[in-house]
């Protein structure tokens, strides 16, 4: 297909699917405001905001406590008594929360049984470890093919399959 | 078509081999040839996505969509199968003539090398990260269902989310479906236990899910059709995470591949070739033994465009030959007469200075030295090295020359000239007289060096007579003799090899040694016995070095002269196959098999046959060059779900976890496992898309009788197609009246609680946090 063909074809495909701008579809009150470039949070990054979410709900009333107390001391240092019924009051009413299903309490925890160990070139048993680069390897012929000759980058490649690799921070 | 097609021709590669080669090789080409799968890229579909009517469904009939990181499935609910199911993908295509930008979604994505290429998910892992997809993608969705819409969606929805997902995720879900969708109801529900439902549509059984999906596996217990999410557990490894294993564990073992393969390619394998292992420590000890390998090898090959090199025909051969050994002659011819010339001028020399010698011999040292100064040498010594230089270079010239007229004898030479004294001769004679003399003397040499020929030629022989002597007269000691000869020189040769591969060692004992003595070799004054006497390097009494031979080998530095040393190995190589070829014809007890060669077989190596299948390997052929082999790697991939640590996820695996449901949890005790526990161990679902690896069904049977009293009854059951479970039940589920008013949040609700509101209901996610006893 020559490439003008080809632009042509896409176009084709394009043209039924193009949608009128304001979208029938969506509420007009969302359209009218303007698009505002979202932000791609990284999973990762997303994940971090919830445990500080999940962490700030948990902490302890006294905590919270304490933070606002320290904030406010300068002004407020002599007189005591008011301040310790406030608390009192908070505490009465704080219901002490604990995590029911969070993504984090349902991460399968790590096994119980002794972990087998596997030769991490082939895949089969592996009793053996390399000892200059912790590679495991199923016997001597795997060791002097493969494992003995082995350049550093190589055997950090191999030991990233099972995570034991040396992550630089 | 091309699979058979390349099928054909490996027949035929492999006859041409049957004549070719010889011995060890031509018993495994009788072999049958392997099934050779070839791996391209998916086909390209040629039928955009198609459309719903606008209007053909009311707006009462609830629309049911299964937004899958792999695939998405929506639809009408109240059918038995979804609409449309489409990859979650995306690309954004800019038309640069029409300074336009094009939004290809889903299927129709496919359409397109350059735009599949292209494609984008919305996910990161098993989070949404880019909600502009998203939107997008649910547009479409609704453009293609058909959606009579009304500055919004008039229909109900039903739509899944992750298990216990993310506050901020599911905050972004509102927004879309009531803000920017402008949706009246909404129920949200975990797409494993709407798979369940599908399947247990009473909405009281008990039960484990066992979810394989693309991102993530999770396994569920479920009492009474309601999903207990406290007890559920997710292990961080899903379908994509096995094709990507896959991928990096093929790379690492064919580092040389001469092709790049797509990730859809890996894909393909991933899903075509894997299958779960029923017990895998079990199955690894003889997978890779020749019987079994036949069967689990699977030979994948790379399409690649072969290069054919024309055919000469043989006359073209010939001329081409011809032409190499005139233009070869002509060099060797201008070789010799250059170094005949040089010859004569040494010979030159030479009479000119032994006459200077011989006139020289009675005169006073004085006159000696003025001379041979006057000549440009030092002293007398320089003069003397010089001639005995001479000498020598002279000597060698001539056995050379005698090699290589050794063909063409030159009997009839006549050296008339060389017995006539020089006075009685001119110019001329003289000139041809010192050549004659140089014939004369290469003549003789040739002579001799041809006496020494026959003389070897006849001890060869006698040599040889004697052995067949012994042989005829004593068989078992002549076979004792060679046997031990033929250890010794194997033996010989591997240590050879061994010290090869630990000089190559600089931290091995042989290579310290080494170095050790050429230190002390090279240390100007050896401390130990110096007070005795005045020892120099030279008469040192305990210097012994250079007593034994083999303290010579210091010198014989193997990585600095590494194709003598290959040379050597070839030698001793060529006399060990001498020697068993003899043994062969004349011991009986002495096969094939016990041949060096034999015991270098490949179908003695793990390595060969991990690496090349239970085939030999011709590197020169260009279809083995794009070939894989997958065999522990069928198993050692879907491994991963059961033994996580395998790939890195410090998790215990699937099996693990149902034990502890089953075993742990639910007022259960190891040895006593209470009726709910054993009511779920009848009724265990496998669902996603990840399940439909071939064998996972009876994977898990197996690991729930070995942990279960023997007897125990024990259910896993898999639908048809268990990616389709989760959109099933979402149908019926919406098709259930109070179930699904149950679930439904509206918009009013939403705009009540806001984004942080959680339906809590059957099929659905759970509250983040509960209350537990006031202080």
């Amino acid at each position: 297909m020559s490439a003008d063909a080809r632009l042509e074809y896409l176009r084709t495909i394009a043209t039924p699917n193009i949608i009128d701008v304001p979208s029938p579809f969506k509420s007009k009150k969302g359209q009218l405001k303007k698009k505002v470039n979202r932000r791609n949070k990284a999973s990762r990054q997303l994940i971090a905001d919830e445990l500080k979410r999940i962490n700030l709900i948990l902490q302890p009333p006294e905590e919270n406590e304490q933070q606002q107390s320290t904030a406010t001391t300068p002004s407020s240092t002599t007189s005591s008594s008011p301040s310790t019924t406030t608390t009192t009051t908070i505490t009465t009413e704080y219901k002490k929360l604990t995590p029911k299903v969070t993504y984090f309490n349902i991460n399968a925890p790590p096994s119980m049984k002794p972990p087998k160990k596997y030769c991490d070139i082939t895949g089969l048993n592996g009793p053996y470890t390399s000892p200059t680069n912790n590679i495991r390897y199923h016997n001597s012929e795997i060791y002097q093919i493969i494992v003995k000759p082995m350049v550093p980058g190589t055997d950090q490649e191999y030991l990233k399959l099972r995570g034991a690799n040396f992550v630089l921070k | 078509m091309l699979a058979k097609q390349i099928y054909k021709d490996k027949t035929i590669l492999s006859n041409c081999k049957l004549t070719m080669t010889t011995t060890p090789m031509s018993t495994d080409t009788s072999l049958p040839p392997l099934k050779i799968y070839t791996i391209d890229d998916p086909p390209l579909i040629t039928e955009p996505e198609s459309f719903i009517e606008i209007g053909k469904f009311d707006a009462t009939r609830p629309i049911a969509i299964d937004f899958g990181s792999y695939n998405i499935r929506a639809g009408y609910t109240g059918f038995e199968f979804p609409y449309f199911d489409f990859p979650a993908r995306l690309t954004r295509h800019r038309d640069r003539k029409m300074s336009k930008t094009f939004t290809f979604i889903g299927n129709n994505t496919r359409l397109d090398q350059t735009v599949r290429s292209q494609s984008k998910t919305p996910f990161d892992g098993n989070i949404v990260t880019n909600w502009d997809y998203v939107e997008d993608i649910l547009e479409y969705t609704f453009h293609h269902l058909g959606v009579k819409p009304n500055n919004g969606i008039p229909n109900p929805l039903v739509i899944n989310e992750r298990l216990a997902c993310l506050q901020s995720q599911r905050k972004n879900w509102y927004q879309m479906v009531f803000e920017t969708f402008n949706l009246e109801q909404v129920a949200f529900g975990v797409d494993s236990l709407f798979a369940f439902y599908a399947n247990n549509p009473t909405g009281v059984a008990d039960g484990i899910i066992v979810n394989c999906s693309n991102e993530e596996t999770d396994v569920i217990p479920v009492v009474k059709g309601k999903g207990i999410l406290t007890e559920c557990k997710r292990i961080n490894w899903g379908g994509r995470h096995s094709a990507e294993f896959l991928s990096s564990i093929l790379t690492l073992k064919y580092p040389y591949f001469p092709s790049k393969l797509s990730s859809f390619q890996y894909e393909y394998m991933y899903h075509n070739f894997c299958y779960t292992a029923g017990n895998y420590t079990k199955e690894i000890e003889t997978l890779l033994s020749l019987p079994s390998l036949e069967d689990q090898n699977i030979v994948v090959e790379v399409p690649f465009t072969e290069i054919l090199h024309p055919k000469k025909t043989e006359e073209e051969l010939k001329r081409q030959a011809e032409k190499r050994k005139e233009t070869g002659k002509r060099l060797q011819e201008q070789a010799k007469q250059r170094r005949m010339e040089k010859l004569v001028q040494k010979t030159e020399e030479y009479e000119y200075f032994s006459r200077v010698r011989d006139s020289l011999a009675d005169q006073p040292k004085k006159n000696i030295l003025s001379v041979l100064q006057n000549a440009g040498f030092d002293d007398e010594a320089d003069f003397k090295k010089y001639m005995y230089n001479l000498e020598k270079s002279l000597k060698r010239a001539q056995i050379l020359e005698a090699d290589e007229h050794d063909e063409h004898d030159e009997t009839e030479n006549k050296f008339e000239l060389v017995d006539v004294p020089d006075q009685e001769l001119n110019e001329e004679q003289i000139k041809e007289k010192r050549k004659q003399r140089f014939l004369k003397a290469s003549f003789d040499a040739r002579i001799k060096a041809k006496e020494e020929k026959a003389r070897i030629a006849k001890l060869e022989e006698e040599a040889r007579i004697k052995d067949q002597e012994w042989r005829e007269s004593s068989l078992s000691t002549w076979i004792k003799d060679k046997r031990g000869k033929l250890g010794a020189l194997i033996k010989k040769r591997k240590d050879k090899l061994k010290l090869r591969d630990e000089m190559k060692d600089r931290k091995s004992q042989v290579a310290q040694n080494r170095m050790k003595n050429l230190a002390n070799l090279a240390e100007d004054s050896p401390r130990q016995k110096r007070s005795r006497h005045q020892a120099s390097i030279d008469n040192d009494p305990n210097d012994t070095f250079g007593a034994n031979d083999d303290d010579w080998q210091v010198y014989n530095d193997i990585t600095a002269n590494p194709e003598a040393f290959d040379e050597l190995l070839e030698d001793e190589y060529k006399e060990i196959v001498e020697l068993e070829g003899k043994l062969l014809e004349y011991d009986p007890n002495f096969t094939e098999e016990d041949t060096l060669d034999a015991q270098y077989d490949w179908r003695n190596s793990v390595y060969h046959l991990f690496l090349r299948g239970p085939r030999p390997h011709d590197s020169e052929d260009p279809h083995q060059q794009h070939q894989m082999h997958l065999n522990v790697e069928r198993i050692r991939v879907p491994e991963i779900l059961f033994e996580p640590t395998i790939g890195g996820q410090d998790q215990a695996g699937i099996a693990e976890l149902c034990e502890t449901i089953v075993t742990k949890k639910f007022d259960s005790k190891p040895s006593k496992i209470s009726d709910v526990a054993l009511n779920m161990c009848k009724n265990v679902w496998l669902t996603g898309g990840n399940a439909q690896i071939p064998n996972m069904k009876q994977r898990i049977v197996n690991e729930f009788t070995s942990f279960l009293p023997s007897g125990t009854p024990i259910g896993v059951h898999m639908s048809e197609n268990p990616s389709l479970d989760a959109w099933k039940g979402m149908s019926k589920f919406a098709q259930s009246e109070e179930a699904f008013k149950e679930a439904v949040i509206t918009k009013k609700e939403y705009e009540e609680f806001g984004s942080e509101y959680i339906k809590e209901h059957k099929l659905g996610n759970f509250k983040y946090f509960e209350e537990s006893a006031r202080l």
